[in-house]
């Protein structure tokens, strides 16, 4: 019986270990991409959490999280190192009268809160996303629904293709070339919203698209059978069942919307601004008022001012708070998509 | 009475019209109004990048102008001799470091080791002094180059003023604004009439340097004889060179017209991006482009072996279960703010890449160690880690779209499972695996706060001299310089419009990036099996 | 070779065999011998547990997650081909297989033939080029494409690109050859000149041959064995299943009453 047992015997061990090792070195790559996302992703949670987070209740630094950046100012006092943020630190000198000439280490935004950029980025991502929405849905549905294959149609998908590969900076520079200047309307909520909303539109279109794909052909059919015409057709029997689907979709879409700064960088935000956006005179000018943005704040807390034990604070605590509001929309987007994708297997 | 003929209102509907477009038509043409949107978007950016950019060419051919009517071209030609000079005095003072390096580490320590380099620094000295009457005539010519062209830029302040005096009905006031025109000729006369004393100067200059060459010291290490010997020969070269600077002044033509085609070369191919300077700005795109190449090179580099590698172990290698959380992961990652990342670079990568560039066990790393914290590869790392995403999930979608028959049929034929993925299913997808990484390419390419935050921001095209050590100079990039200028510059200056113009570049070189990769993925794809 | 087979001795033997693709069984208590050089062909109604029958005598199915052989054995020259030694590719070389759908690879037709020798690390041109040869005309394929070796195979017709994939089988010189539904995407021109191929291949291969053709079935193959519901009804030689079957409804199923 030894003879037959050769047929299937195995290959040469050489030639196995060399696949095993080229399959190996794939998977470190694999892991290698894992490792460092979530290496960035644990650092920036972790000392950003030393800033969000405190240890006696209500255990969430309401303060970092609901007031305007001040500066910092550093001082000794009494032998003391003391920092103070900037309402606090001219209360203290008109309460302690040594106190008028002490020689003060200032930085700026270092101390207080990150309030009105929140406030600025959910404003922005809001009107942005409805624009896009409106537009995106609205051509996907022509696209799939209405349209031929033909030239035109096909130019149209090569305009969306290519829309979606131009460098985010290229649109702020448009932004600020047609909305900022051409329309007059100056570093403005508008113009930031406008310049995001046409960055996004490819996701948006591309996301519904799919989602209206996804709708079986026999409902279309049914309907226009039962003497519906395209309008109700689509109305009845194609976006009540692709509406979740785009939506999910489209959550990418915010946070690319929320992620990107170039963009806004000459479009819609400010440095810094003492009042909150909805602190207006008039109504318009709501619209017509810069704001600061958390994405655009990180930026200026990273560049503009020196790193030290002082300002990491409110560096790191920008960038948790950001990266969170940014990764919690995309989970939920990439979870809620695989499971609809799951379910929408007709 | 129904049977006697077809009623003509069967299978017509009634419905409302307006302006001859039934509701349903116009809930049509409302749709596809909306689909060219994409269409009309990037008509409107090509539109105002040019209508903001377009000006640059006009600004910058009248900037050229300016310098050579001022005579700073002139002046530049006396530069050039003056910095080549400079050159070769460091050369002299590289020599002296490495000599006083052998020296001192004799037995006889730093003191010693001046002492023997006496003799060196004395010809040193001579020989750098050896440019200084070069040197006076520079800065006087300079000086008188920069008089012109400060009359010029006061009149032309003046010519403005009148203008906005006149637009506003003060053409009164506006008449007593001066405007004298300035001669250009007339001032250039110092100019030109100084060339007699440049020929002078460098003949002296000449008589100096050769002798000095000729007699040089004795080398105070004998291994750096070879340098001295080629320092000898650099110091010949460069007399050799003086007469056609001569020659350059002479014929040098103020009133040479500056051609259209000049502005754009200058643009495209010119090696500086100088701003706000005293003497003269320029705005040449080389030194961002090849900022913008070499960081998405380095980036690409790690990028893809890790990008396409992950994507064939989780295509072909990978169980369902590690699958189904590799994947969302990765796009996870994808979802990362740049700006968040740029931070990380300043707040972490850089410094813990500074610290491992100087491990000793590194140093054969090319340009191992270095100082500088923010430069090409700390940028390039993080945009690496933009880039994986993208060229993982396309490639994987490559991979996948393989018929599964493929690999059936080589598994059948007794293949192992990588020959079958290197040899079948690779090679299948390997369209569009090329064109997921043209599109990370794209990617990292209009990638903007990583580099701006990253990079180092250093304008000078990197020395490629030293081989891959030029990945750790610092550089900017054209995303960057946008960035970064943007907010500081006057609206509808030159500086201003060169910005525009970066970025109708940084567009079209998008464009072309995109368009490659589908004509990639159209051409080669597989036949539908 | 050590134990020479007679025409009339099995060459595989499948005893007992229980499979599962996870929770959902698939085959039943299968026995059966397939006797070699004879074309053993398997039919039954779809999901009968024909084609997962075949997959298993090569392992195709190990690619399938959770797809397991429960209990039983299927020996080939009397070695378990799950037994912890056998190597799956070594067995897959030994047992070829032939696909439903025509799958040549996006290469030439050259190199289609040349690939399974490649593998195995055979650079030597001459080689190549005889084995080349050799399965085309094997395939009876080769007055057709001589011309045009270096040309993609996806130029061919269906019927030659079915051939083509039965060329590129026998060219690693398999002992047994598998073959699932080869003609089903064929029109009737191109399926007349497979079974003719394999009635020209029985004399060196054991073939076993899935197939839904009652016709090809009765035309090309020696022995038959009848599916249902994953469980083996009856075998017997052809003949006898088309002419005198043991089993009520295996007489249902030729005789087109159902499946």
């Amino acid at each position: 019986m030894s003879a037959p047992t050769h047929r299937f015997t195995p290959r040469s061990g050489a030639r196995r270990l060399r696949e095993a090792v080229v399959v190996a070195l794939f998977r470190a790559a694999t892991y290698a991409v894992l490792l460092a996302g979530g290496g960035v992703f644990a650092d920036i949670l972790y000392k950003g959490s030393r800033t969000v987070f405190q240890a006696e209740a209500p255990f969430i630094n309401t303060t970092f999280l609901f007031s305007s950046p001040e500066s910092l100012h550093v001082f000794e006092w009494e032998g003391r190192r003391r920092e103070m943020g900037d309402r606090e630190f001219r209360a203290f000198r008109e309460r302690e009268p040594g106190a008028a000439d002490v020689r003060a280490e200032s930085f700026v935004y270092s101390a207080g809160g990150i309030w009105p950029c929140i406030a600025g980025t959910l404003l922005l991502v809001a009107g942005a996303m409805s624009l896009a929405l409106a537009v995106g849905v609205s051509s996907a549905v022509y696209l799939s629904e209405y349209a031929r294959d033909g030239r035109f149609i096909r130019f149209v998908r090569l305009a969306i293709l290519n829309l979606a590969g131009v460098p985010s900076i290229v649109f702020g520079l448009f932004g600020f070339g047609m909305f900022v200047i051409f329309f007059g309307w100056n570093v403005s909520l508008i113009a930031g919203w406008f310049t995001l909303a046409f960055m996004v539109l490819p996701v948006v279109i591309t996301a519904s698209e799919e989602a209206l794909k996804a709708v079986p052909q026999g409902l279309r059919a049914a309907a226009l059978a039962l003497g519906a015409t395209r309008w109700q057709t689509i109305r009845t029997a194609v976006l009540p069942y692709a509406l979740p689907g785009i939506l999910t979709s489209s959550i990418l879409g915010i946070a690319r919307v929320a992620g990107e700064t170039a963009p806004i960088m000459f479009t819609a935000a400010y440095v810094v601004r003492d009042r909150l956006p909805w602190e207006v005179e008039r109504a318009v000018d709501f619209l017509f008022q810069g704001v600061m943005a958390l994405p655009y704040h990180i930026y200026v807390v990273s560049s503009k001012i020196p790193q030290n034990e002082y300002t990491e604070r409110v560096q790191y605590g920008t960038a948790f708070v950001f990266l969170l509001l940014v990764a919690l929309v995309a989970a939920a987007s990439i979870l809620l998509r695989n499971r609809l994708r799951a379910r929408l297997r007709w | 009475m129904s049977a006697t003929g077809p009623r003509p209102t069967l299978f017509v509907r009634r419905r409302l019209r307006f302006l001859g477009l039934t509701p349903d038509d116009a809930i049509r043409a409302f749709f596809g109004g909306n689909a060219v949107v994409a269409v009309v978007v990037l008509a409107l950016i090509t539109y105002f990048l040019v209508r903001e950019g377009a000006g640059f060419f006009g600004q910058n051919r009248r900037n050229l102008e300016v310098y050579r009517l001022a005579g700073l071209e002139f002046v530049d030609h006396l530069r050039a001799q003056e910095e080549a000079h400079t050159a070769l005095t460091r050369r002299l003072s590289e020599l002296r470091l490495k000599a006083f390096a052998r020296l001192s580490a004799g037995t006889d320590g730093a003191e010693a080791a001046e002492r023997a380099l006496a003799v060196f620094d004395a010809y040193a000295e001579r020989f750098g002094a050896a440019i200084d009457p070069l040197r006076a005539l520079g800065s006087e010519l300079a000086e008188v180059a920069t008089g012109i062209k400060t009359k010029f830029m006061v009149n032309e302040d003046r010519k403005e003023e009148r203008r906005q005096l006149i637009a506003e009905g003060k053409a009164g006031e506006a008449a007593r604004v001066g405007v004298v025109p300035v001669d250009f000729a007339a001032e250039a006369r110092p100019l030109l009439a100084a060339r007699e004393r440049h020929r002078e100067v460098n003949r002296v200059l000449a008589t100096e340097l050769l002798a000095l060459q000729a007699a040089p010291p004795a080398p105070p290490v004998p291994e750096l004889r070879d340098l001295l010997e080629r320092f000898g020969a650099e110091v010949r070269s460069y007399v050799a060179e003086l007469p056609a600077i001569e020659r350059r002044l002479e014929t040098w033509d103020q009133a040479k017209p500056v051609a259209a085609g000049e502005a754009l070369r200058a643009f495209l191919f010119g090696r500086q991006w100088l701003t706000a300077s005293f003497w003269q700005d320029w705005y040449g795109l080389l030194p961002l482009l090849t900022g913008s190449l070499l960081v998405a090179g380095v980036a690409l580099t790690l990028a893809v072996p890790l990008g396409v590698g992950a994507a064939i172990y989780v295509n072909q290698f990978a169980s369902v279960r590690e699958q189904r959380v590799v994947k969302p992961a990765i796009e996870f990652i994808s979802a990362f703010p740049s700006v968040v990342l740029g931070f990380f670079g300043i707040a972490v990568l850089g410094e813990v890449l500074r610290q491992v560039s100087q491990l000793p066990w590194l140093a054969w790393v090319p340009g191992f160690p270095f100082s500088e914290r923010l430069n090409v590869l700390t940028a390039g790392c993080l945009l690496a880690l933009i880039a994986v995403p993208t060229i993982f999930t396309l490639a994987e979608d490559a991979l996948n779209n393989v018929p599964r028959a493929l690999p059936e049929a080589s598994l059948a034929l007794g293949a192992s499972r990588l020959q079958t993925t290197l040899r079948i299913v690779f090679p299948a997808a390997l369209s569009g695996i090329i064109s997921a990484v043209l599109l990370g390419l794209g990617r990292v390419i209009g990638e903007t706060m990583v580099v701006l935050l990253c990079a180092g921001n250093r304008i000078a095209i990197p020395d490629f001299t030293q081989g891959l050590g030029v990945m750790v100079e610092p550089v900017h990039t054209m995303t960057g310089i946008i960035a970064q200028e943007m907010g500081e510059v006057v609206r509808g200056s030159i500086h201003y419009r060169a910005l525009f113009m970066v970025g109708l570049v940084l567009f079209l070189l998008s464009l072309a990036i995109n368009f490659l990769a589908q004509r990639i993925l159209r051409r080669y794809r597989l036949a539908p099996s | 070779m050590p134990n020479q087979t007679t025409a009339s001795s099995p060459i595989v033997e499948i005893s007992e065999l229980d499979f599962c693709y996870g929770s959902v069984p698939a085959l039943h208590g299968v026995n059966l011998s397939i006797p070699a050089r004879q074309v053993t062909a398997l039919i039954g109604p779809s999901g009968c547990g024909k084609s997962t029958l075949l997959r298993c005598l090569n392992r195709m199915n190990d690619l399938i997650e959770g797809a397991r052989v429960v209990r039983g054995s299927i020996r080939i020259h009397g070695v378990d081909i799950h037994g912890p030694e056998v190597d799956v590719i070594e067995l897959r070389k030994h047992v070829g297989m032939v696909f439903q759908k025509s799958n040549p690879f996006p290469k030439s037709i050259y190199e289609n033939i040349a690939y399974g020798l490649r593998l195995q690390g055979v650079r030597d041109r001459a080689r190549l080029d005889a084995v080349v040869e050799q399965s085309l005309r094997g395939a009876a394929l080769w007055d057709e494409v001589k011309d045009r070796l270096q040309q993609s195979a996806l130029g061919l017709s269906g019927g030659q690109q079915q051939r083509l994939c039965i060329a590129r089988t026998i060219a690693v010189e398999p002992e047994v050859i598998l073959m699932d539904e080869p003609c089903s995407a064929l029109d009737p021109v191109a399926t007349a000149k497979i079974e003719e191929l394999i009635q020209e291949l029985r004399s060196r291969y054991s073939i076993v041959i899935v197939t839904h053709n009652m016709q090809q079935a009765a035309r090309c193959s020696d022995q038959t064995a009848f599916f249902y519901l994953g469980r083996l009804i009856e075998h017997a030689p052809t003949r006898d299943i088309f002419t005198s079957p043991a089993n009520p409804q295996t007489e249902a199923y030729v005789s087109g009453r159902f499946g």
